[in-house]
């Protein structure tokens, strides 16, 4: 019980400091793609809260890393067809996303460990 | 989420679902977003600009200055952040300016020419800024207004006039 509340826990932490990055860079870069950032960060913001709050944890566990790595591929086919998104921060935002990934993926695995019948 | 067809599903079996899922809707978006939008990445544009003029006697032409921008269009995208590194080349003790008008205003920094060295002012935030024979200046802002936007001399208008293109 309590390796789940500290992967919950870090789970909410690592979505509101991908959340910031993603604001900060909406806010740093002008431009149509930097903008949807915005969007990104407030719904990792979100997430962090749904989370955090344990609501339907399977279902929001599971949409949370499905929503991790849908934005680690925008971004990855994004940069390479156009060059966009490869600097520092940008760097830093995707790793500890895909640090959020595998702890999503703990977290969703140990949250249903003793469910399946 | 009911109990059945969620709870049966293994973990992993989930996790994969989810995430060949993600990875291959985020790949559609992701090369939809290049291939319609054809966005570049903001990045720093430098230009040098120069004082240059047009072979014709000045009173022969309803008394239009003969002074002209070299280059006299300068085009950037959205975002991006412009450099531009303007001389005044005179060869007569002409000054002239570099002067825009909003919504663009620019940082300058003026540096002197044979007789006075080194900075000769640093003026941020301005619309406006003039050098004297010999000087130049380095000027910056952000493109962050999609148009086209002129950009002149105050001293020799319409002539020496050019364009700022922000492709948006």
């Amino acid at each position: 019980m309590n390796d789940l509340k500290l992967l919950r826990w870090s789970a909410v932490a690592l979505l509101l400091v991908t959340g910031m990055i993603d604001l900060y860079y909406g806010n740093s870069f002008a431009g149509f793609y930097e903008n949807l950032w915005y969007v990104m960060g407030g719904i990792y913001i979100f997430a962090a809260l749904v989370i955090a709050s344990n609501i339907e944890p399977h279902f929001s566990q599971l949409t949370v890393f499905a929503y991790t790595l849908f934005l680690w591929s925008v971004w990855a086919t994004v940069a390479l067809e156009t060059g966009t998104g490869l600097d520092a921060v940008a760097y830093a935002d995707k790793a500890i996303e895909a640090i959020l990934a595998v702890n999503m993926v703990l977290l969703f695995r140990n949250s249903r460990a003793g469910l399946i019948v | 989420m009911s109990g059945s067809g969620f709870r049966k599903l293994s973990s992993a079996k989930l996790l994969v679902a989810a995430a060949l899922i993600a990875i291959f809707s985020g790949a559609v978006v992701g090369l939809s977003v290049g291939y319609v939008v054809h966005y570049s990445a903001p990045a720093t544009r430098i230009f040098y600009l120069f004082d240059g003029t047009v072979p014709f006697d000045e009173s022969m032409f309803y008394g239009h200055p003969h002074d002209t921008f070299v280059p006299d269009t300068i085009t950037v995208d959205k975002g991006d952040h412009v450099v531009i590194h303007y001389v005044n080349i005179e060869d007569i003790g002409e000054a002239h300016t570099y002067t825009m008008d909003p919504p663009y205003t620019f940082d300058a920094t003026v540096y002197g020419n044979a007789t006075q060295q080194g900075v000769v002012g640093t003026y941020p935030n301005v619309g406006n800024v003039v050098l004297s024979q010999g000087q130049n200046a380095t000027i910056t802002f952000t493109a962050s207004w999609a148009g086209t936007f002129r950009y002149y001399c105050a001293y020799h208008q319409p002539t020496m006039t050019g364009y700022l293109v922000v492709i948006g």
